[in-house]
């Protein structure tokens, strides 16, 4: 079921199910289009990521998805619904949830309340599905490996820690589809691969739809089913990793000197 | 959201109360008058702190509130609401000013944020001092009908407690979790579901309504009101002054900081003013400086460990 559908680019069947779509979205600051007319669908239970050059307007496209950031045009559907001009507790409102490139965790509360607090709000919708997982603030801080730091205040965790308990924040609002920004920078190669045993768990065993900006291009396109690449503010590729590393317009954006062989 | 100190703060707090009760009947014409300004600081700065603390939205806006609800208790006594009413009257009026307000000017921060509040407060008086002045026809209301020293007492030392209370309980809710919320990273509290805007208006109107129930309390003590009175920005001033010196983020702080400053006022006050003004400016540099958590945050160890230190220093010059 997955895989195949969501490497056609949106198509009409798509569209009706989408958690989240994105039409001709474009955000302009000044003079500056940071993210031009980027059309993109997000389906329950789907792994993609999101790659780019530094300035491709990764972060920027998180940001209007997510609420933070109005964009200048273009449509933004949650389950098919418009959600132009509301603001980002209207968004983890539809389960959309979010982490942030630098962990913006709340220093002086406990990492047990970090948690709580994404579900005494948005966590607590009618219908938020609460899976065993993200039952209670315990079982969060169990999947993503923080139940013995759970008493200690956020600001004395570790920054890889801390990434860690954005996620669990971001998981405590019970989302369906979980952005997640470059949660790899600056982690150890164990590390890396912990974290992306982490977010395949959220896929696998949560159902969680999630789309992961990373800067490691190779960490990535080893663990997603479709990927995104962004140049400029433009969509120059919406395909499976193995048909973006062929792509010859990608290959010369960006993966140019890290992924293409150079010539015999 | 822990429960570690509820029953201590609850014992502590009956413990005041059950002292602040027995003034009337004890203490001299003075300690009841000393007693009011602290209840009055003790009610304002703890509600200031609770929105204003928390959130780190700082409003210069308490005598706004205070003289609104003044000036409208004053006007329901004149028309024989009874005290109750006038005190409601103050309380819902202010309220619904705050509302208005915060909707307005809650989406800025810092400097700006505590700027507007005050131009506010200053518009705030001048439209009711040319209200009075061209609609009325007068620059301040004579009271007449004035309750007994002692209801006005004991409605102070409600408010206060209530103020009190309030705090102890916010600790304890979504509402309180919230505010601590956006204190701490207002974007990331709205991205888990927080819809700060309204949590911020609901905050701001809950400080209001403490300052203009007190306000409506007070302003019988003048037996007559006008606008520099009872919109003296001084009032906001010292509110801020007295939560920041105690401590915003904690339940005592205020309470402690707004008795030592109210009898530091009474003290001072009258026989050198600039000496009491000289103290207040001379304690909130200090506390900006070397106590950002406020007085709450003192505790014994520092002073032991700061009073080592300087034997210490003194043993070494010596040896």
């Amino acid at each position: 079921m997955r895989g195949a559908p969501f490497a056609a680019r949106g198509s009409g069947a798509l569209a009706e199910t989408a958690l989240l779509e994105a039409r001709a979205l474009s955000v302009r600051f000044g003079g500056l289009t940071a993210v031009d007319a980027v059309d993109a669908s997000f389906a329950a239970g789907e792994l993609v990521g999101i790659i780019g050059p530094n300035g491709a307007g990764k972060t920027t496209l998180f940001n209007a998805i997510s609420g933070v950031t109005p964009p200048t045009s273009g449509q933004l559907l949650a389950d098919g619904r418009d959600m132009r001009g509301q603001g980002p507790h209207r968004y983890a409102a539809h389960g959309i949830a979010r982490t942030f490139q630098t962990p913006r965790v709340f220093a002086d509360m406990t990492v047990l309340t970090n948690v709580e607090f994404g579900m005494q709000f948005a966590g607590r919708r009618p219908g938020a599905a609460a899976t065993a997982a993200l039952r209670t603030p315990d079982t969060i801080l169990a999947l993503i490996g923080l139940a013995a730091q759970s008493a200690l205040p956020a600001a004395a965790i570790t920054p890889s820690q801390q990434r860690l308990l954005e996620i669990g924040m971001a998981l405590a609002t019970r989302p369906r589809l979980l952005l997640l920004d470059e949660v790899a920078a600056g982690l150890s190669e164990a590390e890396i691969e912990a974290m992306a045993r982490l977010v395949r768990r959220m896929r696998d065993e949560l159902g969680l739809a999630v789309v992961w900006i990373e800067h490691a291009v190779t960490t990535l396109l080893r663990h997603v089913e479709r990927v995104i690449v962004l140049h400029q503010g433009r969509k120059i590729a919406d395909a499976t990793p193995a048909e973006v590393v062929r792509d010859a317009q990608v290959i010369e954006a960006y993966l140019g000197d890290e992924m293409a062989q150079p010539p015999p | 959201m822990s429960d570690r100190h509820l029953v201590r703060d609850v014992l502590i707090l009956i413990g005041l109360a059950v002292a602040a009760l027995a003034v009337p009947a004890l203490g001299s014409e003075f300690a009841v008058s000393l007693a009011l300004t602290c209840l009055m600081y003790i009610a304002l700065a703890s509600s200031w702190a609770l929105f204003c603390g928390r959130t780190r939205y700082l409003s210069l806006a308490t005598s706004a509130f205070f003289g609104i609800g003044a000036y409208s208790g004053a006007l329901a006594l004149q028309h024989e609401l009874g005290w109750l009413s006038a005190i409601a009257i103050g309380a819902v009026l202010a309220t619904a000013v705050a509302a208005l307000m915060g909707a307005a000017v809650l989406h800025l921060r810092g400097t700006y944020f505590a700027v507007l509040t005050f131009g506010m407060t200053e518009l705030i008086r001048h439209a009711v001092t040319y209200f009075e002045k061209s609609v009325t026809g007068t620059v301040g209301r004579v009271l007449t009908v004035l309750p007994e020293r002692d209801t006005i007492y004991f409605t102070l030392l409600a408010l206060a407690l209530l103020a009190m209370a309030t705090s102890i309980a916010l600790r304890r809710t979504r509402f309180g979790l919230a505010l601590a919320g956006i204190g701490a990273d207002e974007q990331r509290a709205q991205t888990l579901g927080v819809d700060t805007r309204r949590v911020k208006i609901a905050g701001f109107a809950l400080t209001a309504a403490f300052a203009g129930a007190v306000g409506a309390a007070m302003s019988v003590r003048w037996t007559y009101i006008d606008p520099p009175t009872v919109f003296n920005p001084f009032i906001g001033f010292q509110t801020v002054l007295i939560a920041l010196v105690g401590g915003a983020l904690t339940l005592w702080g205020p309470l402690v900081a707004a008795i030592v400053f109210s009898l530091l006022a009474e003290t001072l006050r009258l026989q050198v003013p600039q000496l009491y003004m000289m103290s207040l400016g001379l304690l909130l540099i200090l506390s900006v400086l070397y106590l950002p958590g406020g007085l709450a945050s003192l505790r014994w160890a520092m002073a032991r460990d700061a009073w080592r230190a300087l034997r210490g220093a003194w043993e070494r010059r010596l040896g």
